[in-house]
C-alpha cells in the first residue's frame, strides 16, 4: 500500500460515472488466454488455454489451473502474477474458514470472500484493479457450481461460461452446444470442442489445461496424458 | 468405661495427678475439664496442624436454627442439611440434640463437636442432679458448656449452639459458641442461613404469639433460610419447650413445604426475569 | 472457592432416537445466596441447535450474546442455519481465542445434525471438545450428574422417555449439590419441533 496521506484510489469516477480502471482491467482479461468452464449435472470442467510466447519455455512447469481446496479450483485469463496473488488469498481464507469451523468451505463462499478482496482493490488507495477474471469451480453441498469472477469484483454463477480472448465465440459456441442434463464425460468433450474452436495452432494435451471436479469432490487437474486421450475421443 | 471399649478417662481425670480425682465433688465437675484432657498431636507446629486438620473435621457447616421465647414457652427450629463445600453430604441431620427432658441444645457449625459437648453436657447436668437432688437451670448449664468451650479456647472446636429449656424461674434461652461467648436472649437465630431466618423471625415475632401462631413462625422462618441459603435445607423441625418439658410439634421436608407456601411456582417472587 | 461455582449450574445434553435433549436447572445464585429461580442457562441457536453454558453466569451471558451474533452472521453470509457439528467447532475456536484469560464457562451444544442424527458435545473452558452419543454433563456437581446418567441413560430413547430420563438426572443429580436446582427446564428437539417444559424441583 502507498504512503498512508498520499494514498489515494487511483480507480477514480470518470465523469460519466464509469471506472476506467476497472474496463482497461477488463481489456487485460480480453487480451490473456481464453479460458471456459462447463458445469454439468454431475460436476464441472474448466479449461484454459496454456500457449506460450516462445517453444523454449519448459511448458510442464507451467500451472494455469489452480488448486484453492479439496474440491474447489480456479482457472483465470489475464495476467499470470496477479491470478497468483488471488490463488494465495482465496488459499488462505478457505483455509481460515477451516480453521474456524472445521468444514471445509462452500464454493460459494470461497467466490465471495476472492470477490471482496478484488472489490477492495477497486477502491483502496495505492494499488490498482486485478487484471483477471477468474472462473471458480467446486462441488460441494449444493452440487455442481461454476463462478465467474470480473475484476470490478462481480461474481455470478453459470452453467457455461468463457473469458479472454475468445470468450465472445466461446460463448455462441457453448450456448448452442450446452444443454441442462449434460454429463460430466460430455462436458469434458464439449469444453475441448470449443476451445479447439478458437485455438491458433495444432490444439495438444500439453497446450491446453483441464480440470473436473466430480460427485467425489475431488478437484483434479488432468495430466496432458489424459488431456490427448479425451482430445483423440473428439476428433 | 472399660466394659464400652471407649477411652474417654480424659473427661474424669482432667487434673495431672491422678490422686486428687478422688477428692472431687460434685460441683466442680465440667470446671476441671482441662485442655490437657485429649492427646495432642506430636508434631513441631500445633497450630498449622490444627488449622490443616480443619478442613477435614469441619462438615456440617452449612445450617439454619432459630429459637425464641414467647409467652407460651421456648420454640427451637432447625434445618437437617449437611454440607462439605457445596457437597451435600446428608438431608437428615438431627440439629436439635435432646439434652435431657427439659434441655434442647442446637447444631451449628463442626457436627462432632457439637454432639460430642452437648452429649457430655447432658453427662454433666444428670451428675449435678444426683449431687443436688435439683434440676439444673438453663442458666446453669450454659454456663457449663461455656465453660468448657472457654477451656478449649483457641484448639479449633468449631460450635454455635443454642441451649434452651425449663426450669424454675421459667424459659430460658442462651447462646453459647466455640469462642467462649455466652448469652442470653429471647430471640435467637445461629448458621450460614440465620440472616434469612431473621428477617422473617423478626418481622413476625410478638412476645403474645399463640402457640400455633410461634411454632408456624419458627418453621416459616427456617423454610425461608432453606430457600435462600444454599448450604441449608433438608427438612424443618420444630421444637416446643414448656414447663412440662420438650415436645417434638413436626418434621417437614422442605419439597413439599415449598409448594405449600407456593402451589403456583410462575407466582413465586423469585421467578419474573425474562429470559435472554 | 472457584469461580466457576461462583453463581451455581447443572447442564445436561442427552442423545435419543432422532431426537436430542438438553437441560438445565434454574437456580441464579451468588456463591451459597440464591437470587432467582428461573434462569435459563440454555440458549437457542435455531430450532434444531440449543447451546447449554455452565459456569460464571456474566461470561455465559456474553458468550450467548456472541454466539448469536456470530450465527446471525453466519446465517446472512451462507444464507442457511449452522450444522451443530460446525457450531460446536465455532464454540471451540472462539474459546481457544482467549486461551491466555478464558470465559469460565464449560459449554454444552445439543442438536439435531443432517437426517436428524443426534449431535451432542462439550467442552472445557479453552474450547477442548468432547464429543458423545449418550451424554454430555456440565456445571457444579458434574459427579453426581455423570453418576445419575450412567446408570439411568439407555441408548435410543424415544422423545417422551429421553425428556423422563433426563429430567431425572437432572433432578436427583442437583438434589446432592448446594449450589444448582430450584426448579428445571429441559428441551427436547425433535425432527417436527422443539418441546420445552419447566420441572418443579427441590426449592432448598
Amino acid at each position: 500500500m502507498g504512503e498512508s496521506q498520499y494514498s489515494f484510489s487511483l480507480t477514480t469516477f470518470s465523469p460519466s460515472g464509469k471506472l476506467v480502471q476497472i474496463e482497461y482491467a477488463l481489456n487485460a482479461v480480453s487480451a490473456g488466454a481464453t479460458s471456459l468452464g462447463i458445469k454439468a449435472t454431475n460436476g464441472v470442467v474448466i479449461a484454459t488455454e496454456k500457449k506460450l510466447r516462445t517453444t523454449l519455455v519448459d511448458e510442464t512447469t507451467v500451472q494455469k489451473i489452480s488448486l484453492l481446496t479439496p474440491n474447489v479450483g480456479v482457472a483465470y485469463s489475464g495476467m499470470g502474477p496477479d491470478s497468483r496473488v488471488l490463488v494465495r488469498k482465496a488459499r488462505k481464507s478457505a483455509q481460515a474458514y477451516y480453521r474456524l469451523y472445521k468444514e471445509s468451505i462452500p464454493v460459494a463462499q470461497l467466490v465471495r470472500e476472492t470477490a471482496a478482496v478484488m472489490q477492495e482493490f477497486t477502491q483502496s488507495g495505492g494499488v490498482r484493479p486485478f487484471g483477471v477474471s477468474l472462473l471458480m469451480a467446486g462441488y460441494d453441498e449444493n452440487g455442481p457450481q461454476l463462478y465467474q469472477i470480473d475484476p470490478s469484483g462481480s461474481y455470478f454463477a453459470w452453467k457455461a461460461s468463457a473469458i479472454g480472448k475468445n470468450m465472445t465465440n466461446a460463448k455462441t459456441f457453448l450456448e448452442k452446444r450446452y444443454s441442462d442434463d449434460m454429463e460430466l464425460e460430455d462436458a469434458i468433450h464439449t469444453a475441448l470442442l470449443t476451445l479447439k474452436e478458437g485455438f491458433e495452432g495444432q490444439i495438444s494435451g500439453e497446450n491446453i489445461e483441464v480440470a473436473v471436479v466430480g460427485e467425489d469432490g475431488k478437484f483434479r487437474v488432468l495430466t496432458p496424458a489424459e488431456v490427448s486421450d479425451y482430445l483423440e475421443e473428439v476428433e | 468405661m472399660v466394659g464400652l471399649g471407649l477411652d474417654l478417662s480424659v473427661l474424669e481425670n482432667p487434673s495431672k495427678s491422678a490422686a486428687t480425682d478422688a477428692q472431687l465433688d460434685g460441683l466442680s465437675v465440667g470446671v476441671d475439664l482441662g485442655m490437657q484432657s485429649f492427646p495432642l498431636p506430636q508434631v513441631h507446629d500445633l497450630d498449622s496442624f490444627e488449622r490443616e486438620v480443619m478442613e477435614y473435621v469441619k462438615p456440617s457447616h452449612g445450617t439454619t436454627t432459630l429459637g425464641f421465647i414467647f409467652q407460651g414457652g421456648v420454640i427451637m427450629a432447625v434445618d437437617s442439611r449437611a454440607s462439605m463445600g457445596s457437597y451435600i453430604s446428608s438431608q437428615t441431620v438431627k440439629k436439635v440434640i435432646e439434652i435431657n427432658p427439659f434441655l434442647l441444645g442446637t447444631m451449628a457449625g463442626g457436627a462432632a463437636d457439637c454432639q460430642f459437648w452437648l452429649r457430655n453436657l447432658g453427662t454433666q447436668c444428670r451428675l449435678y442432679e444426683l449431687n443436688t437432688g435439683k434440676r439444673i437451670t438453663v442458666r446453669a448449664a450454659s454456663k457449663l458448656l461455656a465453660n468448657t468451650m472457654y477451656s478449649y479456647k483457641g484448639m479449633g472446636l468449631s460450635m454455635g449452639t443454642m441451649v434452651a429449656g425449663w426450669d424454675a424461674t421459667g424459659p430460658g434461652l442462651y447462646y453459647v459458641d466455640s469462642d467462649g461467648q455466652r448469652t442470653k436472649g429471647q430471640v435467637f437465630s445461629v448458621g450460614s442461613g440465620s440472616l434469612y431466618a431473621y428477617g422473617v423471625l423478626d418481622q413476625g415475632y410478638k412476645w403474645d404469639l399463640d402457640v400455633e401462631t410461634a411454632v408456624e413462625l419458627g418453621r416459616r422462618a427456617i423454610y425461608h433460610a432453606t430457600f435462600r441459603d444454599a448450604v441449608s435445607g433438608g427438612t424443618v423441625s420444630v421444637y416446643h419447650v414448656t414447663e412440662k418439658g420438650w415436645t417434638k410439634i413436626s418434621g417437614t421436608d422442605v419439597g413439599e413445604l415449598h409448594y405449600e407456601y407456593y402451589d403456583n411456582p410462575e407466582k413465586h417472587p423469585c421467578n419474573g426475569t425474562q429470559p435472554i | 472457592m472457584s469461580i466457576f461455582e461462583y453463581n451455581g449450574s447443572a447442564i445436561i445434553g442427552m442423545a435419543g432416537k432422532e431426537c436430542v435433549a438438553i437441560g438445565s436447572d434454574l437456580r441464579f445464585g451468588v456463591q451459597f445466596q440464591t437470587l432467582a429461580t428461573d434462569y435459563q442457562k440454555i440458549y437457542r441457536i435455531h430450532d434444531k441447535l440449543y447451546l447449554g453454558l455452565a459456569g460464571l453466569g456474566t461470561d455465559a451471558q456474553t458468550l450467548a450474546a456472541r454466539f448469536k451474533f456470530k450465527h446471525n452472521m453466519y446465517k446472512l453470509r451462507e444464507e442457511r442455519d449452522i450444522r451443530p457439528s460446525t457450531f460446536g467447532q465455532l464454540v471451540s475456536s472462539t474459546l481457544y481465542e482467549k486461551r491466555f484469560g478464558p470465559y469460565f464457562c464449560s459449554p454444552v451444544v445439543a442438536g439435531l445434525d443432517k437426517d436428524n442424527v443426534p449431535y451432542l458435545c462439550g467442552m472445557d473452558t479453552i474450547g477442548a471438545i468432547e464429543t458423545a452419543k449418550d451424554f454430555m454433563v456440565a456445571g457444579t456437581a458434574p459427579d453426581s450428574l455423570y453418576g445419575m446418567c450412567e446408570s439411568m441413560f439407555r441408548p435410543d430413547l424415544e422423545p417422551e422417555e429421553l425428556f423422563e430420563v433426563l429430567s431425572q438426572c437432572l433432578l436427583a443429580g442437583t438434589d446432592r449439590d448446594a449450589l444448582s436446582g430450584w426448579g428445571a427446564i429441559v428441551h427436547v428437539i425433535t425432527k417436527d419441533k422443539t418441546n420445552s417444559r419447566t420441572l418443579k424441583g427441590r426449592m432448598d
